[in-house]
């Protein structure tokens, strides 16, 4: 009984705590939806832990931890990759954004060298 | 007259920039200068600027494909009708210009690489690993491409119009050279080999080490074979 009280405010930890990044704007709510969901999910599972046993018989667990954490490694792998992708891409973005700057910096000093001739 | 653009990648080549400058300024036919310093943090932009040098000073280091991309921007921007890369550090030499560019001036080739291997062989000198790496690649590529490659890893390249537009798009990072050629045939460009001889660094020191090299050959297998799984075969990717 006491795990299900502990899971559930764990649960309800993380949600408070997303609710409060995104209230103080360190969290953009793109970013934080994943977040609540996986919260909101965590609470109601510890409620109803019911659905995760049969759902770890159903799959052929002889476990019910064995399941939790086959389940969380697998999110975990998938969630790294969402942001190595993320990163990547921002990456990318970035060099993009150096090159405009060199380009950009190089053609006003051309103008301005232009300008200080004719003066 | 067609106008020629010579691109000079430069990371940290404040004791080299200059001699390669002069070199180009040099040569038998007339060429703007752009120098990419890739974030340099000695005086490689002062000495260039003090060339007379149009320098590109990107922010912060981004390594070599990027820099020769950023050449590349700067070449379509003022439509140049063709490009040249020199490394800064002068390992290119500037005496080879004419041969790498005729193919390109005469509308025959879009992306012409100076190897080091091809007969005439005018001799050049590399470790046993470098060389191994070369043969790999030269094989690999060959293969994939159905025609003869003898230096992929020659970074002495001149790009058509087509080549600049099309690279400018995108180029490969890391260690760009056989990749490019890889993508240069996927989107339909032209790819010639020309001899030329190449030099030891003036001073520095070369960015491949020995440690890297395997890390270099994985990685680039890996860009190589993925790229062929890509699509647009013989298309113009830059068309969007």
């Amino acid at each position: 009984m006491s795990v299900k009280i502990l899971s559930s405010l764990l649960a309800l930890v993380l949600l408070a705590f997303i609710v409060e990044l995104v209230r103080r704007e360190k969290l953009t709510f793109k970013y934080a939806a994943g977040w609540l969901l996986v919260s909101c999910g965590g609470l109601l599972l510890s409620f109803f832990d019911g659905i995760l046993f049969s759902l770890s018989r159903f799959l052929g667990f002889e476990l019910l931890s064995n399941f939790i954490f086959f389940a969380m490694i697998g999110v975990f792998v998938f969630l790294s990759l969402l942001l190595t992708i993320m990163l990547c891409q921002q990456n990318i973005r970035n060099d993009r954004m150096a090159q405009k700057i060199g380009l950009l910096e190089n053609r006003l000093e051309k103008i301005e060298r232009g300008q200080g001739r004719k003066e | 007259m067609k106008r020629i653009l010579a691109i000079v990648p430069a990371f940290n080549e404040g004791g080299n920039i200059k001699r390669t400058l002069e070199e180009i300024k040099g040569a038998p036919f007339l060429m703007d200068v752009v120098v990419v310093d890739d974030g340099s943090s000695d005086d490689t932009r002062r000495e260039a600027l003090a060339s007379e040098a149009s320098v590109v000073s990107l922010p912060f280091n981004l390594g070599i494909g990027a820099a020769v991309q950023t050449g590349l921007l700067y070449a379509q921007h003022y439509s140049y009708d063709a490009a040249v890369r020199v490394d800064g550090d002068g390992q290119h030499d500037i005496h080879y210009l004419e041969d790498l560019l005729r193919p390109v001036l005469n509308l025959e080739a879009d992306l012409v690489i100076g190897s080091r291997f091809i007969s005439p062989f005018l001799g050049y000198r590399s470790s046993l690993i470098r060389r191994v790496g070369i043969h790999f690649f030269a094989n690999l590529i060959s293969g994939i491409i159905h025609s003869r490659i003898t230096d992929p890893t020659s970074g002495f390249q001149a790009f058509s119009r087509r080549a600049i537009k099309v690279f400018a798009q995108s180029y490969p990072y890391d260690f760009p050279e056989p990749e490019s050629i890889v993508v240069a045939q996927r989107l339909g460009l032209r790819v010639r080999e020309v001899p030329v001889q190449m030099r030891k660094r003036l001073a520095g020191r070369t960015s491949i080490r020995y440690l890297v090299t395997f890390y270099y050959m994985v990685k680039v297998t890996f860009a190589i074979l993925i790229d062929m799984m890509k699509k647009n075969k013989g298309g113009d990717s830059s068309e969007r």
